[in-house]
């Protein structure tokens, strides 16, 4: 009988596989836990030794002092920095003037056209509302400052990221840098782009426009390289057998059928850059995110919703607007919108010599005073609904007193720290092996060294949380979507509207309900990870070939089994990607969080943006946030490879 | 027919093609006789042409039918220089590619040569009379030139009035046409076809195997033409090459292949061959050799196909007097020659 069992399991590599695998697995844990327990029972390692703390703010503060006041005469400023800052600021100035000149109806006026055009007439007529509604709410002037500084952005990111795609695409040797860099760049939250360059240059617009094109740079090169690379070899063949030269087949040929996967790209990059431009109102980038910003630290929920409600028509329809030039069907006849663009131009001219810039006030409108009423009354009703014990207040305290603070206590102290390391070490051996084991103890050593190991175990716990939240909800709701076109098509843009919020703008309304703390915050990022659960775990179970499903129905199995013994285990992979997708998103959200009393990391950065003395700790928890998001993406990611089914020999 | 005629445009000699690190180990071993599944498990290398040499007449339709993995298309690149050879000479109108640089190279695929894709491989950015005027466009020809000779072309294909559309809102056999107007503008002098109708419908491809005929009635040039299907090779083909395991197993006309298979392998292709449409009333006669013919039998020109001559014989004993072009009898078609060649190809 065994030597049976023992013939087919050999017979059946996938079997032996995934045998060893569970086997490895019952390893780990059983290693963890002895881990655990002799740290328990014979050490009183709890905390990270507080001695151990290399001190790297010091040198840090330093250095912000020495740049401080060397600022006007260091040639590294006068040759280098300088002079940077000088040409981009005159740029940012330069086309907001330009912006400001044009008539302000014809900015509802060219949106309106432009999406009637490229999406419908409904969507046009929407575009034109709600680009006056920013007038309305008296947000105009604001509105510029954020829109000149996108625009510049995107632009510079555009002029370094198409030609840096096509470096890597002709070069193996260049993508070989930049594709992990990429990677990287993309890993960590935007917020922590911030620090060093506000270390550099202090605070203003420059530091935040280099920072939003760092952390937008990555989709249109990525999307660059890929829509060359997928350029089909047939065409390339066809251009080569003319005799066209290099040049011509990649003007002529190459790039011209990159080009949606180059808009795809800058759709997105336009995208990131708008979140960070709003991130960005932390170290004085101005605009509508300084509006935000400044609301919600007096906590003035009614201002915060207009300058969010302002920034979110913006991200939507500068997402409509380039997405609808992405996929704008080549063949379609475009007269008639030469036309109106001329008309548009035509009055926005005219009406700029006539000097119509200003909104007129006559048409203002605020409804800051009714957001306001209405929070008040929801803090005094929602909040502890009749003294019940019920409402948000109990709600934020309860999850705090049950799953926050006994899991944040729980890393930090009651699981030893070496003992943390340990888990990390074995998570990461059973997941992929030494390579990997050793870089998470490396960083969680790091972690310790510069003084923020119970910092980040707070913003672990809340990340888990988080996690563990829209998980619960996310995965049920994609499975569900799975199954039901009906579904799916509802929540698309739902989706998709919460997708193309800047995530800084979601704290609004979630503060409105639950006050400031940690509670926010996790809500904040659960709304924010959501979709990217939603979606993810949709994608994964769609892609399981309908042939698989037809062959298990054939033999019987019930709609549960098949999900549970076919679907998601074909699925699984999708899904951790998924997993790691919300925790990048969680832990990101987490992290902005800090600025409504989230805590932990956050906190920390968000104080060495404000506070110059506060540099050097701010600096410190941005390295130990990139720490920890680098290895919980490399974790999960390398748990992802691991449930792939073995692949065809 | 005449293959010994004018002057050879395209000459192949001893082009081998390797891919992979160690070409010269799995040269070797391929010269020694080993099949490609052993070379590529020693070798790691893929050995896709092997010492393949042929020439084309101008005016010739050449003709290289084998299966997929047979070689034929890196071969077709190879002599397009699409590929660069492993080893092997390739000339084309005098000029040895092989030898050429990137500049000589240039010039004579702009002034002398022209691929149709399978795939079509035109371009979906742009528009169907640019897609013909790209050949022009890279030349420098100026625009209204260039579009001028691209709808003129669209015209000769019979795509009068599409020149506007996109590639894609036309159907498959519309966008081959598209591809062989765009090879023609350039106006060579040797076409490469690589399977260019194997992705179309069977009845589509059929026209447009006879609009090449007539096309190439017309315009006489040198094609060299790919393909899988053996009964286009023996419609399209001035002389077929047979390939396999990257070398040629036969060449010679659709006849002589049909008549006179070289190997098992050939001859597995015969079997299904329309035979009684290819071959003609000269491929199967016996000689006359001063025998008397009988002025009541049927008479049929030597270039008759075999199924044209059939009703002649079915239900006579008597044989078909074969007749030259100018008259004269020249040979007797007997029946039973016919009927066991037939008989044979459906067994």
């Amino acid at each position: 009988m065994t030597n049976v069992t023992e013939a087919r399991r050999k017979a059946n590599g996938l079997l032996t596989a995934s045998d060893s695998r569970l086997a490895r697995f019952i390893l780990a844990v059983g290693a963890i836990v002895v881990l655990v327990l002799l740290f328990r029972l014979f050490t009183n390692f709890d905390v990270f030794p507080e001695s151990w703390d290399i001190g790297l703010a010091d040198p840090i503060d330093r250095a912000r002092r020495w740049l401080i006041n060397n600022q006007t005469s260091h040639w590294l400023y006068t040759v280098f920095l300088n002079p940077i800052t000088d040409v981009i600021d005159w740029g940012i100035r330069r086309l907001e003037s330009i912006l400001r000149w044009f008539p302000w109806y014809s900015y509802p006026l060219f949106t309106g056209v432009g999406l009637w055009w490229t999406r419908g007439r409904v969507a046009g007529v929407l575009g034109l509302a709600s680009v006056s509604l920013i007038g309305v709410i008296d947000l105009w002037e604001e509105s510029f400052a954020t829109l000149a500084l996108m625009g510049v952005s995107v632009l510079i990111s555009m002029v370094i990221g198409i030609p840096l795609g096509i470096a890597a695409w002709r070069s193996d040797a260049v993508a070989r840098v930049v594709r992990p860099t990429l990677d990287a760049m993309q890993t960590m939250p935007g917020f922590v782009y911030l620090i060093p360059f506000v270390l550099l240059f202090g605070v203003g617009r420059v530091p935040a426009l280099i920072s939003t094109v760092i952390f937008a740079l990555a989709p249109v090169v990525r999307l660059t390289e890929v829509g060359l690379r997928t350029v089909p070899q047939v065409t390339v063949e066809a251009s080569e057998m003319f005799g066209a030269t290099e040049r011509q087949t990649l003007r002529l040929v190459r790039l011209p059928q990159a080009r949606p996967a180059i808009f795809a790209g800058m759709n997105q990059t336009t995208m990131l850059a708008m979140s960070m431009v709003v991130i960005a109102a932390f170290i004085g980038a101005g605009g509508l995110g300084q509006v935000v910003l400044r609301a919600m630290q007096s906590i003035e929920v009614g201002k915060a919703s207009e300058a969010g409600i302002a920034i979110v028509i913006m991200a939507i329809v500068l997402d409509r607007f380039s997405t609808g030039i992405a996929t704008a069907d080549p063949g379609r006849d475009a007269r008639p919108i030469k036309w109106l663009a001329l008309a548009v131009s035509a009055v926005g001219i005219v009406g700029g010599l006539l000097g119509h810039n200003k909104f007129p006030e006559s048409l203002n409108w605020q409804f800051a005073p009714y957001v306001d009423d209405a929070t008040d009354w929801a803090r005094d009703n929602l909040y502890d609904i009749g003294g019940s014990g019920i409402g948000t207040g109990p709600f934020s305290d309860f999850v705090t007193l049950e799953f926050v603070t006994p899991l944040r206590e729980l890393l930090a102290s009651d699981i030893p720290w070496p003992a943390m390391i340990g888990i990390g070490v074995v998570l990461g051996l059973w997941a992929r092996g030494i390579r990997l084991a050793i870089g998470i103890g490396a960083a969680l050593f790091a972690i310790g060294f510069l003084g923020m190991w119970a910092l980040s175990m707070d913003t672990l716990a809340q990340t888990i949380v988080g996690v563990a939240i829209t998980l619960i909800i996310g995965v049920p709701v994609g499975i569900m979507s799975s199954h039901n076109d009906l579904l799916r098509t509802a929540l698309k843009p739902v989706l998709d509207f919460f997708q193309t919020i800047p995530s800084f703008v979601l704290l609004v309304p979630v503060i409105t309900l639950f006050h400031v703390g940690r509670i926010p915050g996790i809500i904040a990022s659960v709304i924010y990870a959501l979709p990217a659960a939603v979606h993810y775990t949709d994608l994964g179970l769609r892609r399981v070939p309908a042939e698989i499903h037809e062959a298990a129905e054939s033999f019987g199995a019930t709609r549960g089994q098949r999900l549970r013994r076919v679907e998601m285990p074909l699925a699984a992979p999708e899904l951790m990607v998924a997993v790691n997708q919300v925790i990048m998103l969680i832990l990101a959200m987490v992290v902005i969080a800090g600025l409504v009393g989230g805590g932990g990391l956050g906190l920390e950065a968000v104080r060495g943006l404000r506070r110059s003395d506060a540099v050097g700790r701010g600096f410190e928890a941005g390295i130990a946030i990139v720490l920890l998001a680098s290895i919980l993406d490399r974790l999960t990611r390398a748990i992802a490879d691991r449930l792939r089914p073995p692949a065809a020999v | 027919m005449d293959t010994a005629s004018e002057t050879v445009q395209v000459r192949v000699e001893g082009v081998w093609k390797v891919f992979g690190r160690k070409p010269r180990e799995a040269r070797e071993m391929a010269e020694a006789g080993a099949t490609r599944e052993k070379i590529q498990t020693a070798t790691g290398s893929v050995v896709a042409v092997r010492d393949v040499s042929f020439h084309v007449d101008a005016g010739e339709t050449f003709v290289v039918m084998g299966l997929s993995g047979s070689g034929k298309s890196t071969l077709i690149r190879c002599v397009s220089h699409l590929v660069a050879p492993t080893e092997g000479t390739v000339e084309l109108c005098g000029t040895e590619l092989t030898q050429a640089d990137s500049a000589k190279l240039r010039q004579l695929r702009r002034q002398k040569m022209a691929m149709v894709f399978q795939h079509f491989g035109l371009f979906p950015h742009r528009k169907v009379v640019d897609n013909v005027a790209y050949g022009l466009e890279v030349q420098g020809v100026d625009r209204q030139d260039r579009q001028d000779r691209a709808r003129e072309l669209l015209d000769t294909v019979g795509l009068e009035g599409w020149g506007d559309h996109f590639p894609q809102q036309l159907s498959g056999g519309m966008q081959q046409r598209v591809g062989l107007a765009r090879a023609l503008a350039v106006d060579p002098e040797v076409l490469f076809f690589d399977e260019p109708f194997s992705a179309l419908d069977p009845l589509i491809r059929r026209d447009m195997q006879d609009e090449l005929i007539d096309l190439q009635m017309k315009l006489q040039r040198t094609l060299v033409f790919i393909t899988h299907d053996f009964a286009e090779a023996l419609k399209l083909a001035d002389r077929i090459a047979i390939m396999n395991d990257g070398a040629f197993v036969q060449v010679g006309t659709p006849v002589e292949i049909l008549t006179n298979p070289a190997d098992d392998y050939v001859r597995a292709f015969t079997q299904d061959a329309p035979v009684a449409k290819v071959l003609q009333a000269c491929s199967l006669m016996r000689p006359l050799d001063g025998a008397a013919v009988d002025p009541g039998w049927p008479r049929v020109s030597s270039t008759t196909p075999l199924e044209a001559a059939l009703p002649h014989l079915l239900g006579s004993t008597s044989p078909v007097v074969v007749c030259d072009e100018d008259g004269p009898p020249v040979g007797l078609l007997h029946g039973d020659d016919v009927a066991s060649v037939i008989s044979e190809n459906r067994l």
